[in-house]
C-alpha cells in the first residue's frame, strides 16, 4: 500500500519525467546508434583489424622501462590524473628516486644512463607555450634478475611519485604497454568469441550497460533528493512523523519504490534492445538470459547507490548538497574510468564501470573478479547508506536532530543576533 | 534612498542566503589544479579547464536565485513587501553573474601568470559556458519553483556535452577545445533570452 503510494508519487514528479527522458535519450543516441548494424566476420586483406591486449610480461617490462627512461631524461611526465592532461615536472630529489628505480629496472648505473641519454637523438617540439627537448630512446635493457612482481611494485611507486594517473599505474600497465595490433586471424577469433562465447547477447549487454551506466551514476540522485525534500517542502513532515509506521519501513519503502521506478525505464529499454537483436540475428544461437541478467547486475548498484546517497545527504543537509556530492563523485568517476581505458578496465572500487566495445571480451573477463566484487560492494554500500538515512530520519522524527541547515533560520552560516 | 535600500537587500542576501554558494564556487576553482595543469599551456590545452571545469560555477551561482523563497509561506510574505520580488531576484542574478565574471577573470589572469597562452577569448568562452549553464538552471528552477529541477536540468545539459558532443552544434560547450569560438555568441544570446523569458513568465504567472 505504502509502496504503491510512493511509486505513484514518483511517477507524477517532474524529476522522474526528466530522468526517463534522459535515460531514453542516452540509450537511443548512444547504444542504438551503435548497435543498429549486424557484426559480420572480418574480411581477409583488410588494413586495420583494431588492437588486442596481450598480457606478455616481457613486452610490458621492456616498453614501460623505455617509456619511463624517455620521460625521465626530459623530466616531463605526461599524466591524466582525472582524464585531463597534466605535465608533471619533478624536483631533484624525486628525479633521483626515479633514477634509482630505472637503475633497478635496467641494471644500469648513472653513468651508463647518461651514455644512453647522450647517444639518443634529440628532437625539439612545442607543447603548450613551452619548448621541449625530448630524447628518442630506442632501447633500454631490462635487468635479468628483475621479476614481474618487483617490476609492478616499482611502477606503483613511480606512479605515486608522479601523483597518480600516469601510464605506470599498476592497473594501467597491461593496457598501456601490451597493446598490439590484431592480425586477420586474431580478428576472426574475436568475431568467433562474439558468436560462440558471448552468444551475441553478452557483447551487446556489455555495450548497453556501458552507456546506460554513465547516466545512471548521477541522475537518480535528483529524483531521490526531490522526493526526500518534498515532505519538508509540502510541510508533511509532522504529519508523517506522528504515524505509527516505523522509520525503517517508511525510509526503506521509499528507497525500494525509488529503485523500482527508476529501473523500469531501464528494463523496458533492455527489452527493446533484445527485440532488436532478435530481429538482427534471427537464426543465430543466442543466450536469452544474459541480456537481462548482466545489465541488471551492472546497473542496479548504480541506481541503488545514487538513490541512497541522494536520500542520506538530503536528510542530513539538503537536496543541493546531495546533488553536489553525487556530481563530484560522478565527475571524478567518469574521468578516471576514461583514463583507465574504456575496454573492461574495471577496478575493485570503480563506480562507473566501462566497456565501450562489442569485442575485447578477453579484456573484460580479465577483470571479471574485480567487476563482481565491485558491484556487490556498491550494493552493500548503498544499503548501508539507506540504513544511516533511517537512523537520521528516526532522530529527526524524535526531535533529537533537525538536520544540518545550510540556509534560513538556524543555518550554520547564519550569524545569531 | 532607493539605491541604499537595494544595497541593503544585496548585502542581506549575500550574508544570509548566498555566502555558501560563493564558498562552493571558490572551492570549485581552488580544486581545479588537482585535475588540470594550469601552467605553460597553449590556447587549445588552456581551453580544457576553462570550458570543462570553471563554468560549473555558473550552476552553483545562478541556479539558486529563487531558492530563498522556495517555501510557499516565505514567498507569500516576500510578495506582500513593498519592493517587487522580481527586482530582488534580478539583483541577486546580476550579483551572481558579476561574481562569476570576476572569478573567471581572476582564474584566466592566474593562468596567464603561469605562462599559459590565454586571451580575452578564453575569458569570454568560459564565461559564456558558465552563463548558459547557470541560465538553464535558473530557468528550470524559476519555472518549476523547485531548485532541484534547476540543478538537474543544467547537469543534464552539461552531461549531454560529453555524450552527444559536437552533435549539439551551436549549443556545444567545449568548442574552444576543438578550435571553435562561433558557438559562444549563440550561447550568450540563448542564455540572455532564457533569463528574460523566465523573469517575464514568473511576473505573468504571479500577476494572475
Amino acid at each position: 500500500m505504502l509502496f504503491s503510494k510512493e511509486c505513484k508519487k514518483i511517477l507524477h514528479s517532474f524529476t522522474y519525467i526528466l530522468y526517463c527522458a534522459l535515460v531514453i535519450l542516452m540509450v537511443v543516441s548512444q547504444y542504438f546508434g551503435e548497435s543498429d548494424g549486424k557484426v559480420y566476420p572480418p574480411v581477409k586483406g583488410g588494413d586495420d583489424y583494431g588492437y588486442k591486449i596481450e598480457e606478455d610480461h616481457d613486452i610490458i617490462m621492456s616498453s614501460a622501462t623505455v617509456a619511463l627512461t624517455t620521460e625521465y631524461f626530459a623530466n616531463r611526465y605526461v599524466c591524466y590524473p582525472f582524464g585531463f592532461y597534466k605535465a608533471v615536472h619533478l624536483n631533484n630529489k624525486e628525479q633521483a628516486e626515479v633514477e634509482k628505480y630505472i637503475s633497478e629496472l635496467s641494471g644500469l648505473d648513472s653513468k651508463e644512463l647518461i651514455d644512453i641519454k647522450n647517444n639518443s637523438n634529440i628532437y625539439n617540439y612545442t607543447d603548450g607555450t613551452h619548448y621541449y627537448s625530448d630524447y628518442n630512446v630506442m632501447d633500454v635493457p631490462v635487468s635479468e634478475t628483475l621479476t614481474y612482481e618487483r617490476f609492478t611494485e616499482i611502477m606503483g611507486d613511480v606512479d605515486d611519485i608522479l601523483g597518480g594517473g600516469s601510464d605506470y599505474a599498476v592497473e594501467s600497465l597491461v593496457v598501456r604497454f601490451s597493446r598490439i595490433p590484431m592480425t586477420y586471424e586474431d580478428a576472426v577469433e574475436d568475431y568467433n568469441e562474439l558468436i560462440e562465447d558471448d552468444k551475441i547477447t553478452g557483447a551487446y549487454a556489455r555495450l548497453f550497460s556501458d552507456y546506460a551506466g554513465i547516466v545512471l551514476a548521477i541522475v537518480p540522485v535528483f529524483v531521490a533528493a526531490a522526493l526526500t525534500a518534498a515532505d519538508r517542502r509540502r510541510k508533511m513532515n509532522e504529519l508523517i512523523y506522528s504515524r505509527k509506521t516505523s522509520s525503517f519501513r517508511l525510509v526503506f519503502t521509499r528507497y525500494a519504490s525509488l529503485v523500482t521506478m527508476m529501473f523500469i525505464p531501464v528494463f523496458l529499454l533492455i527489452v527493446i534492445a533484445f527485440v532488436q537483436l532478435l530481429s538482427m540475428y534471427s537464426g543465430e544461437k543466442m543466450d536469452m538470459s544474459v541480456m537481462f541478467t548482466l545489465p541488471t547486475f551492472w546497473l542496479l548498484p548504480n541506481i541503488m547507490t545514487a538513490s541512497a546517497i541522494g536520500m542520506l545527504v538530503t536528510e542530513l543537509f539538503s537536496g543541493g548538497a546531495a546533488i553536489l556530492v553525487q556530481f563530484v563523485w560522478w565527475f571524478m568517476g567518469l574521468m578516471m574510468a576514461g583514463t583507465a581505458g574504456l575496454d573492461g578496465m574495471i577496478g575493485k572500487y570503480t563506480f562507473i564501470c566501462r566497456h565501450n566495445s562489442l569485442g575485447m571480451r578477453r579484456a573484460f573477463f580479465m577483470n571479471w573478479d574485480n567487476f563482481v566484487f565491485n558491484r556487490i560492494f556498491y550494493i552493500i554500500i548503498s544499503l548501508a547508506a539507506a540504513v544511516v538515512a533511517v537512523l537520521i530520519y528516526d532522530m529527526k522524527r524524535g526531535g533529537r536532530f533537525d538536520g544540518i541547515r545550510l540556509f534560513g533560520k538556524n543555518s550554520i552560516f547564519r550569524r545569531k543576533a | 534612498m532607493v539605491s541604499g535600500c537595494l544595497a541593503r537587500i544585496v548585502y542581506s542576501d549575500v550574508k544570509h542566503n548566498f555566502l555558501i554558494h560563493y564558498i562552493v564556487a571558490v572551492c570549485v576553482l581552488l580544486v581545479s589544479p588537482v585535475f588540470f595543469s594550469l601552467s605553460m599551456l597553449d590556447s587549445v590545452l588552456a581551453a580544457q579547464p576553462l570550458e570543462v571545469f570553471v563554468p560549473l560555477i555558473g550552476i552553483v551561482l545562478m541556479t539558486p536565485v529563487f531558492l530563498p523563497e522556495q517555501n510557499d509561506s516565505i514567498y507569500d510574505v516576500v510578495r506582500s513587501r513593498k519592493v517587487d520580488h522580481n527586482i530582488v531576484c534580478i539583483l541577486r542574478l546580476l550579483f551572481s553573474v558579476i561574481i562569476a565574471a570576476v572569478m573567471i577573470g581572476a582564474y584566466v589572469l592566474f593562468m596567464k601568470h603561469c605562462d599559459s597562452d590565454v586571451t580575452i577569448k578564453h575569458f569570454i568562452g568560459s564565461f559564456a559556458n558558465a552563463f548558459i549553464l547557470g541560465a538553464v538552471g535558473f530557468t528550470f528552477a524559476g519555472l518549476s519553483r523547485n531548485v532541484i529541477i534547476g540543478y538537474m536540468a543544467s547537469v543534464i545539459y552539461y552531461m549531454l556535452n560529453f555524450t552527444l558532443g559536437t552533435k549539439l552544434k551551436y549549443f556545444y560547450l567545449f568548442s574552444m577545445i576543438h578550435g571553435g569560438f562561433e558557438e559562444k555568441k549563440c550561447l550568450l544570446i540563448v542564455a540572455s533570452v532564457l533569463i528574460i523569458f523566465t523573469l517575464t513568465s514568473r511576473k505573468i504567472i504571479d500577476s494572475r
